[in-house]
C-alpha cells in the first residue's frame, strides 16, 4: 500500500538538506521523510544535481608542496574495490497495539533504546540525542489525547510515523512532515492515537491556562536533552 | 488502521538488487587502453563475453574529461590523473568546507579526507549514476558532515551514509577507512616534525618514538629534565596548531 504524503518540506529545506547545510536533527527528520516520500526523494536527488552543477570554487591558500604533499599521501592508500549490500535494519516501536516501523535512519539513530517519559495530557515523550542545537524526540500521543494550546520560540519539524494527529491547520498522517514557525500557535490532538518524531530547535512556550506554569520546566527539559552530551 | 509498509520494503530491496549489478559491472569495465581497440565492436568483444555485465566507456568520452580522468584513477591507479583531478576539486571542496565549517583549517582538513575518499572509492563510481562533479559533490557534503560531527563530539552513532543512504557499505570493515585516514594523517605529521628546530626535534624523536621515559631521554642527549619538558611542550604545541587539533 502506498502512502503519499500531503505535507512535505519546502524546496529551500530539501536544498538545505542536499547541502548539508542543517542541524543533524534536521537533517535525520528530512532523511526519514525522504525515505517515506518519493516525490521528495526524486526532487532532492534533482536538487543534488542542481547543486553539484553550480559548484564554484574558492582560493585554498595552500602552497603547492603541501599540497602534493597531500596527493602523494593519498595515492599511497589501497582502493576500495567491493561494497556489500548493507544489511536492512528493521525495527519496529510498539504503541499499545500497534507496531510502528521505523525508517531506517531513525531505527539507527534510536539503536541504544529509547526511554519514554510521561508528560501528561496522554503524551509520552521519548529524547534522542543528535546534537547540540536541536531537541530531538519521539512523541506518543495515546488516543483521545491532546496537548496544550503552544507556540514556538524557534522551529519544529513533525514527521508522522504512525496513527494521525490534526491540529488548526489540518490532519496529519504517515509520512507527512510539517513545519512550524515561531509565528504559528497550534493544539494538535489525536483520536486515533500516533507517533510522531519531532526536532525543535528551541522550547516550546505554552499560552493557555495552567499549562503555562509548565513554562519554566520545558526550557529545563530542553536545556537538558540539548545539555546531555556535555557529559 | 495503519498502512502496511512490508511491500514498500520489498520495492526498494529490488531496486538496490538491480543497482548492485551495474556496480558489478563498473567494476569489471574494460580498460580504457584496450577499450580504443573494442570500440568498434562492443558488444561483441571476446571481453564482454567474458564479463557478460562489462559495458565500456561511451567512445566519444573526452580524455580530459572528469569522467575519463577517474577511469584512469581506478582502472590504473594512475596518480597523474588523480593529481590533475585534484587539481580542478580541491578549491571547490575547500569552498564547500568553508561554507558548513566556516573554519579555514576545517576546510583543509575536508579537502584531505573528501580527496581521500575519491581515490579510494574511484573503483566504486558508477558512470551510470552522475558525472564526476557531483559524485565528489556528495562524498564532500558526506565527509563534511561526519567530520564536524567528530569536531562537536557528537553522538556517533549517525553517520551521512545514514542521512544520505546508497544502500551500500564497504566490503572490508569500516575500520579500514579511518585507517587510511590516520596512514595519511601520520605521514602529515612525520613532515611536520622533521621542520621542527632540531633541539625540538630530537626530544620528540626520544620521547614518541623512541618510548624513552622523560628522565632517560634528558639522560641521553645531556640537558636537564626542565629543558626537556619545556622543548617538549613547545614542540607538541607547534605540532598541535599545525595539525589543529589545539584542543586535545
Amino acid at each position: 500500500m502506498t502512502n503519499e504524503s500531503n505535507f512535505h518540506p519546502s524546496t529551500d529545506m530539501l536544498r538545505k538538506f542536499s547541502a548539508g547545510d542543517l542541524s543533524a536533527g534536521m537533517m535525520v527528520a528530512l532523511s526519514a521523510h525522504l525515505e517515506l516520500c518519493e516525490v521528495c526523494k526524486r526532487r532532492s536527488e534533482e536538487i543534488e544535481l542542481e547543486l553539484a552543477g553550480d559548484w564554484r570554487p574558492a582560493q585554498t591558500g595552500a602552497d603547492s608542496s603541501e599540497l602534493s604533499d597531500l596527493i602523494s599521501g593519498i595515492v599511497s592508500q589501497p582502493q576500495v574495490t567491493e561494497l556489500r549490500e548493507k544489511k536492512p535494519i528493521l525495527e519496529q516501536i510498539h504503541m499499545l497495539e500497534h507496531s510502528v516501523s521505523l525508517p531506517k535512519v531513525l531505527a539507527k539513530a534510536t539503536s541504544q533504546g529509547l526511554v519514554w517519559k510521561q508528560a501528561g495530557g496522554g503524551i509520552n515523550r521519548a529524547t534522542v540525542d543528535l546534537d547540540e542545537e536541536t531537541q530531538c524526540e519521539f512523541i506518543y500521543m495515546k488516543p483521545g489525547s491532546k496537548t496544550p494550546v503552544h507556540k514556538h520560540q524557534g522551529t519544529e519539524a513533525t514527521l508522522v510515523l504512525g496513527g494521525s494527529f490534526s491540529d488548526e491547520l489540518g490532519e496529519y498522517r504517515r509520512s507527512d512532515f510539517i513545519f512550524r514557525t515561531s509565528s504559528d500557535m497550534h493544539q494538535p490532538r489525536s483520536e486515533e492515537g500516533c507517533l510522531c518524531f519531532s526536532v525543535l530547535d528551541s522550547p516550546l512556550t505554552f499560552t493557555k491556562g495552567l499549562a503555562r506554569l509548565l513554562n519554566p520546566i520545558n526550557k529545563l527539559r530542553f536545556q537538558r536533552a540539548v545539555g546531555n552530551r556535555a557529559s | 488502521m495503519y498502512p502496511d509498509h512490508r511491500n514498500e520494503k520489498k520495492v526498494i530491496y529490488i531496486s538496490q538488487t538491480r543497482v548492485s549489478a551495474t556496480m558489478t559491472a563498473i567494476l569489471l569495465a574494460l580498460d580504457t587502453l584496450q577499450m580504443t581497440s573494442f570500440a568498434a565492436d562492443e558488444n561483441s568483444s571476446s571481453k564482454a563475453s567474458k564479463n557478460p555485465s562489462a559495458r565500456s566507456t561511451p567512445r566519444d568520452l573526452d580524455p580530459t574529461s572528469d569522467e575519463a580522468l577517474l577511469i584512469q584513477v581506478s582502472n590504473h591507479q594512475s596518480k597523474a590523473a588523480f593529481d590533475q583531478l585534484f587539481n580542478r576539486f580541491a578549491s571547490k571542496v575547500f569552498a564547500q568546507g568553508m561554507k558548513i565549517m566556516r573554519n579555514e583549517q576545517l576546510a583543509k582538513d575536508l579537502v584531505q579526507e573528501a580527496m581521500l575518499t575519491v581515490w579510494r572509492k574511484a573503483p566504486l563510481y558508477n558512470l551510470d549514476k552522475g558525472n564526476v562533479q557531483s559524485w565528489i559533490f556528495t562524498i564532500t557534503r558526506n565527509r563534511c558532515f561526519d567530520m564536524l560531527r567528530k569536531q562537536k563530539r557528537q553522538p556517533s552513532v549517525l553517520s551521512a551514509d545514514d542521512i544520505w543512504p546508497t544502500g551500500f557499505e564497504e566490503a572490508e570493515a569500516v575500520s579500514e577507512a579511518e585507517r587510511g585516514t590516520v596512514e595519511v594523517e601520520l605521514s602529515r605529521i612525520g613532515k611536520l616534525v622533521d621542520q621542527l628546530p632540531s633541539a625540538q626535534q630530537a626530544v620528540v624523536k626520544q620521547i614518541y618514538i623512541l618510548n624513552r621515559t622523560h628522565e632517560e631521554a634528558a639522560e641521553f642527549l645531556e640537558i636537564p629534565l626542565g629543558t626537556l619538558k619545556s622543548r617538549l611542550r613547545l614542540a607538541m604545541g607547534k605540532l598541535r596548531q599545525a595539525i589543529g587539533t589545539d584542543n586535545d
